[in-house]
């Protein structure tokens, strides 16, 4: 597996999910094929889904399968045009005007007349404002990429309506404007773009319509339990199937927030610390805390742990 | 099999699930690279590009798996060994042949001809079903049949087993007919309603479709607020903008001369609503007062005023139980007495007078029919001078405004603006330039 035969991954669907399993992402055939259409079409992704469920993951894992370069941006509130595209180098352009205002003696010696010297000025190569002076952001980062890269804009629900607008233009045509220099255009292998949202706002009609909209649930028990063997391989199978059991209840009961997967792979990595070979009350009473992070939820299922752990535990009694 | 996903397509449409133009070719590009072969990855690959949120994706499903439905029709045609005879209508031999994959196939295919996802209304059923048979070649049949039935005893044996497999082969395009209603026709007759409810007066609505009126009033209150959201600016101050600020000092040889700031400011309006709500018009406040507190994420500064012969304000009641339970709460309260606009403006005074500045837009619902009492215009000429919009709502049409005990005509002078107000649509008209002025 090189970066240049990496094409042949993605022949079939059956391919890509093999290919994340081989990264260590292991995922339904739907998530295969997201990530199939995406390569073929060259479409973004938007995923959505509850917290934890592995969507940045998904984008990380994409990157080391394709052997490509990961750039991410991490949105956030009031994330604007200078910290995601580019920014001007403002001490370098300044030196430049100084520097500029002592050469200009020389340019416009002999001169004559003011038409004269703005001809000169004008012949005389501006660069102000120029590549020389541009500070790229990930997003420009991305579309300069010789070789490709997978792009990830991780929450961008946690961003502005404005910053959804600004994406529209790279999303749809992967191409960015700058007013001072003109359009920007990907090179020839286009970015592979991930969006991820934890639908703390509504994404608006026109970000979706230009994305291939993936949405990850909570896995079902057998998919939890190879997502486990695949994190945590040291974990006894016999005890991996009752810690999932146990998580999947959880997830049925009333919480403020249910346990995700990445709660499900550091419990099975805290029980390995602690050298269990088999779920009791006590010891998920103790290590409780790890899988729920409101003391709210932790009082609300500590009451229910016995019941929980004998209905996690089929083989007991 | 583009034809077929166009179909499909528009069978989504009709489920509610909003596909555009760029996706349907999204999903054409993607079946391209699929394939139709393999019923689950089609599906797969379709969810991904069509439907665009959890419940679109649901409803996707249960389209999708109505419109691809697999059950192909189940035939079997009985016959016994003896009899040598054959059909020679095509249907006939069709029939006979146990093709159930051709039968299904020429099912569709007169299904298309028939053109039958042009089907509106459940009565049309039995003219489809008929239409499809007579393009599968019932005519033929039947004359065939009718010819059999005067011939050996095999041959009357075989018209036999011919009327029976076409009789089910009728009640089979009968289901077929039947889901391609479900699946293309509005068939609950819902776009209908709401075509209706959003003009109809409120007051005329039956209790039993306040349901109905409720959700579209949350669903209008929803697309009003993703417009106003983005439109929404940060509020930043003290930080600077430096792109700007160099850009804007460039005549200063670059001396950071003039500072550019990043301020932008929401400018949300304070809504003060107050209701009349006296039996006459007491169900157009409900419903005003229902989609102003669903804009709450866009007007958060919504203070509510109900009254009939004297006011009071119910926003505490909004902010501590649901809707439904602070409408119902204040409709009791309030609703007893008869309507005095006069003592209403005083008390409005007493309340909150202090608070009314030119960022507020005052909202009166009502007839101003004051039974004859005194307008006390020059309350209202007070809230006027003070707030930044005073807008009457009367349910009334324009034509009645000035007769009887209606005090309209005192008032109107001091109203930026007043207008009729009966319908779901004027209600939404409104909350659009409320949302707006938010910008």
């Amino acid at each position: 597996m090189n970066s240049s035969n990496h094409t042949e991954l993605v022949h079939s669907i059956e391919g890509v999910v093999d290919a994340l399993r081989a990264e260590g992402y292991v995922c339904g055939e739907q998530v295969g094929t997201a990530v199939y259409l995406a390569h073929h079409l060259n479409k973004p992704v938007l995923v959505e889904g509850p917290p934890g469920v592995g969507k940045t993951e998904l984008a990380k894992t994409a990157a080391a399968m394709f052997k490509l370069p990961l750039i991410r941006l991490q949105c956030y509130e009031g994330l604007d045009e200078a910290k995601a595209i580019y920014e001007w180098k403002y001490g370098k352009q300044l030196l430049y005007t100084q520097v500029l205002k002592e050469t200009l003696e020389d340019v416009l010696q002999g001169a004559k007349g003011l038409a004269d010297s703005v001809r000169r000025l004008h012949e005389f190569g501006d660069i102000f404002f120029s590549e020389e002076f541009l500070e790229p952001r990930p997003l420009l980062k991305a579309l300069r990429e010789e070789q490709g890269c997978v792009l990830l804009i991780d929450e961008v629900d946690k961003s502005d309506q404005e910053f959804e607008s600004l994406l529209l233009e790279l999303l749809s045509d992967f191409q960015i404007s700058i007013p001072e220099i003109g359009t920007v255009k990907a090179r020839s292998v286009l970015p592979m773009v991930f969006l991820t949202s934890n639908n703390t706002r509504e994404i608006s009609d026109a970000l979706k319509r230009r994305c291939l909209h993936l949405y990850i649930p909570f896995p079902d028990a057998h998919l939890e339990n190879r997502i486990v063997e695949a994190r945590v391989p040291e974990v006894l199978p016999s005890l991996r199937a009752q810690l999932v059991a146990f998580i999947q209840a959880l997830r049925d009961l009333d919480l403020k927030k249910v346990p995700a997967i990445s709660e499900t792979i550091d419990w099975a990595r805290t029980l390995l610390i602690l050298h269990a070979d088999r779920l009791d009350a006590d010891l998920v009473r103790d290590t409780l805390s790890v899988v729920l992070k409101f003391q709210e939820d932790i009082e609300t299922v500590s009451a229910e742990v016995p019941s929980l752990v004998r209905r996690a535990l089929p083989d007991a009694d | 099999m583009e034809n077929t996903l166009i179909s499909f397509i528009s069978a989504l449409r009709n489920a509610d699930v909003r596909v555009s133009p760029a996706e349907t070719l999204d999903a054409f590009a993607a079946t391209n690279l699929i394939g139709y072969g393999e019923r689950d990855a089609l599906k797969r690959a379709l969810w991904l590009t069509l439907p665009k949120t959890s419940d679109e994706k649901e409803r996707f499903d249960r389209c999708f798996d109505r419109f691809f439905n697999v059950d192909a029709i189940e035939h079997r045609f009985e016959t016994n060994d003896e009899s040598p005879s054959h059909a020679c209508s095509s249907l006939g031999q069709l029939l006979q042949s146990d093709d159930s994959a051709g039968l299904s196939l020429a099912m569709a295919e007169a299904g298309q001809d028939a053109n039958v996802s042009s089907i509106q209304i459940f009565t049309q059923k039995g003219l489809f079903t008929r239409r499809i048979m007579e393009r599968m070649g019932l005519g033929d049949l039947n004359a065939e049949i009718a010819g059999l039935r005067d011939g050996s005893l095999a041959d009357i044996e075989l018209a036999q087993r011919l009327i029976e497999a076409r009789d089910r082969l009728r009640g089979q395009i009968r289901d077929y007919v039947e889901r391609e209603f479900l699946l293309h026709a509005d068939h609950d007759g819902r776009r209908l309603r709401e075509e209706v409810l959003r003009r109809v007066k409120l007051s005329n609505v039956d209790r039993r479709n306040f349901r109905h009126l409720k959700a579209m009033v949350l669903r209008m209150a929803k697309k009003l607020e993703t417009l106003a959201s983005q439109k929404r600016k940060v509020f930043r101050r003290g930080h600077l903008h430096v792109p700007r600020t160099l850009r804007s000092n460039m005549s200063y040889d670059g001396a950071l001369f003039e500072l550019e700031w990043k301020s932008k400011k929401i400018n949300r309006p304070k809504v003060f609503a107050i209701c009349d709500v006296s039996g006459s018009v007491a169900s157009y406040a409900r419903f005003m007062l229902l989609f102003l507190y669903s804009l709450e994420a866009v007007l958060p500064h919504v203070r509510a005023f109900a009254f009939s012969s004297h006011l009071g304000e119910v926003t505490g009641w909004f902010e501590e139980h649901d809707l439904e339970e602070a409408i119902t709460r204040t409709l009791k309260t309030f609703s007893g007495g008869s309507t005095d606009y006069g003592q209403a403006f005083e008390d409005l005074h007493d309340l909150c007078l202090d608070e009314v500045d030119h960022r507020s837009t005052v909202i009166i619902l009502g007839d101003a029919r004051n039974n004859y009492g005194d307008a006390r215009k020059n309350l209202l000429q007070t809230l006027y001078e003070r707030a930044g919009r005073v807008i009457w709502l009367n349910p009334e049409p324009r034509a009645s405004w000035f007769t009887g005990d209606a005090a309209m005509r005192a008032y109107l002078p001091y109203c930026h603006q007043a207008r009729v107000c009966n319908s779901l649509e004027h209600l939404q008209r409104l909350m659009t330039d409320l949302v707006k002025l938010g910008r």
